[in-house]
């Protein structure tokens, strides 16, 4: 026992020396820097209605992603949102804990219905997954209706305070999210997400050179929902309201369209995803009457083109990353970056001779 | 009791709707192994051009099914050719980005072309029926039930009869022997595409003369008749019929004990306890 854990340490201390002496270690500390300074320049409104929900998103569609690396996919993955969301709020208002238990008792009730849906289905193929998980979305609304006396989730009803809203409340999420993408880094890092990798490769090589397919397939899912809970219980906060409609197909549909845009099985991804999607909701809606102006005449049908037009986009956006940047936004990057690399590489050169 | 008889009349209704759905969705993935999840946005705008053929051109709400089909055989050709192909053989989560990317564009599309609200196609036969004692049935019902067992008789004539069967029969269970065999693949797989596809525009076009739509009913239907082909197991056409049959009529019954908000997790949760029992299904074969 003694010598795993001296192992795992070591392990992860190798990880963090080697982390710490590679190029990545400038471009997370930059995007940290850029992170923690952001809020102090700009409005409250922004803070709050723009950048917390950019941070909440970052998690949760990392938590889809770390799904994905293990080649399973979830269209359900709103149920762990909300279930997260709502095991924190009720633990705080009927039994009284203290909020920030809450945040991690949602998330670890998350988790633990996470295992029980993992169970029943481990061994489903992918796609047959992503149904299940999505016909769990749809059961688990009509649960919280049944018991609505108990629960009162659709009226809904407002969420205890952890920290004050605004600047406080943005750094809280902050670290518990870098925390959260740290930890999902370590674990990719380390055997289980080498185990994950292999599955996603092939399972059946994977069970050939003695990987336990059911187990590692079961941990992603589990290690999944336990962070959609604990972005959920941070939404449920971060909008002081939860409400059945958090279980929509929209909130499962949000991580999926965020990691493959920003990057399927890539760290950065979810991050420059959940950026990309939250600015273009909230500031693309701005531009809807302009958009009304121009187009309203050819569609007399609808009173207002801007919504479809943008979900449409979005749409055709995704379709077209997909097709033909499957690696999505951050491969640009990653091509951008080693272009600058060559460029400097030729550039000593030069001096050299 | 005649309310009994008449939840279970619409549970028929139902499932034959889910049906064609899900027989569609079953081709496609028999041949092409492919997942596609906006198969109910077919049906939506299968309803739509329905609706458009039957008002605009005051076409017999039964003559605009055919127009239904056509289109959306069409439509489903170009999707094949300019999204699907493009991913085919890449990674299995990468169909289910482009077909859940193609649910917004559809929905949306549908939107700006009909708008929000709820239409439905007007039937010759409205508020006409056969009464048998306390029972009555609208023509309609069993006009719907009598269309989708003529386009099954078709499908099974087209699927055991025709070359172009032989030829989607062979690609499903080897692609690689096939073509070396001599079938053009590509062809094979955009013909089996609009098939499925016009397969939905049907059941769109019944469904439109039978309920009220709106641009978002495509969503639910989709992910039922994906729940129906994993309760009638993969690739089995027979499978998708009884599975149809099985899950419309579970679905009204739960409705009629349970009330409405049970309609859909009912469902769902036979879909769940039988994947857990069968994970290939109930007619399913072993394995993959």
């Amino acid at each position: 026992m003694q010598k795993m854990f001296a192992n795992l340490f070591g392990s992860i201390g190798r990880e963090l020396l080697s982390f710490y002496r590679s190029e990545k270690f400038y471009f997370v500390l930059g995007a940290m820097a850029i992170g923690a300074i952001i809020p102090l320049f700009v409005s409250d409104y922004v803070v709050g209605e723009v950048l917390t929900p950019m941070i909440i998103f970052t998690i949760y569609a990392s938590s889809w992603n770390l799904l994905a690396y293990s080649g399973q996919g979830s269209l359900g993955h709103a149920a762990f949102l909300g279930i997260g969301g709502f095991a924190s709020a009720l633990l705080a208002i009927k039994l009284g804990v203290p909020p920030i238990f809450c945040l991690f008792l949602g998330s670890l009730f998350s988790a633990a219905i996470g295992l029980l849906i993992g169970l029943a289905c481990v061994r489903l193929k992918a796609w047959f997954l992503a149904m299940v998980t999505f016909g769990f979305s749809v059961i688990i609304v009509t649960l919280i209706s049944q018991f609505d006396t108990v629960i009162g989730g659709i009226m809904g009803f407002p969420t205890p305070l952890l920290v004050e809203r605004g600047l406080a409340f943005y750094y809280m999420t902050f670290a518990l999210a870098t925390t959260s993408i740290f930890t999902m880094y370590l674990l990719m890092k380390s055997k289980m997400g080498l185990a994950f990798r292999a599955i996603h490769e092939n399972e059946l090589e994977a069970k050939m050179i003695g990987i336990n397919t059911a187990k590692y397939r079961l941990l992603a899912f589990v290690l999944s929902t336990f962070f959609a809970g604990l972005a959920g219980g941070l939404y449920a906060q971060s909008i002081r309201y939860i409400q059945v409609s958090v279980f929509d197909a929209y909130y499962s549909f949000l991580p999926l369209m965020m990691v493959v845009i920003g990057g399927l099985r890539t760290m950065e991804g979810p991050i420059i995803g959940s950026v990309i999607i939250i600015s273009i909701e909230s500031y693309l809606p701005r531009i809807d009457p302009i958009m009304q102006g121009l187009m309203g005449p050819l569609f007399p049908s609808v009173s207002n083109v801007g919504p479809p037009l943008r979900m449409l986009s979005l749409g055709l956006f995704l379709v077209i990353v997909v097709i033909f940047f499957p690696k999505g936004v951050s491969s640009l990057l990653h091509k951008i970056h080693n272009y600058f690399r060559e460029e400097t590489k030729k550039a000593n050169n030069i001096e050299r001779k | 009791m005649s309310g009994l008889v008449e939840t279970l009349l619409w549970g028929v209704v139902n499932g034959c709707i889910y049906i064609l759905l899900a027989t569609g969705l079953n081709i496609i993935f028999g041949v092409m192994k492919l997942v596609n999840f906006a198969h109910g946005q077919l049906l939506m705008i299968g309803a739509y051009v329905a609706f458009t053929a039957a008002t605009v051109f005051g076409l017999n709400a039964y003559l605009s099914i055919l127009v239904a089909i056509v289109t959306i055989a069409l439509i489903g050709a170009g999707l094949e050719r300019l999204t699907f192909r493009r991913v085919l053989g890449t990674d299995k989560l990468n169909e289910i980005f482009v077909s859940l990317g193609l649910i917004y564009v559809f929905e949306n599309v549908a939107v700006l072309l009909w708008g929000n609200k709820l239409k439905q196609i007007t039937s010759p036969f409205q508020g006409l029926g056969l009464s048998l004692g306390e029972v009555s049935i609208s023509y309609d019902l069993l006009l719907a039930i009598s269309v989708v067992t003529v386009i099954l008789i078709a499908l099974f004539i087209l699927m055991k009869k025709t070359k172009i069967g032989l030829a989607m029969r062979a690609t499903s269970q080897r692609s690689d022997t096939s073509m070396l065999m001599g079938v053009n693949i590509e062809k094979v797989y955009i013909f089996t595409f609009a098939l499925g596809a016009a397969l939905a525009g049907a059941a769109g076009a019944l469904y439109g003369i039978i309920f009220p739509f709106n641009p978002s009913i495509g969503a639910l239907p989709t992910i039922k008749a994906f729940a129906i082909i994993m309760l009638g197991g993969l690739g089995s056409i027979p499978g998708a019929i009884i599975g149809g049959l099985l899950y419309g009529i579970a679905e009204n019954t739960a409705v009629y004990f349970l009330g409405g908000i049970w309609q859909d997790a009912i469902a769902f949760a036979l879909l769940i306890i039988v994947l857990v029992i069968r994970p290939t299904g109930l007619f399913g074969e072993k394995g993959e």
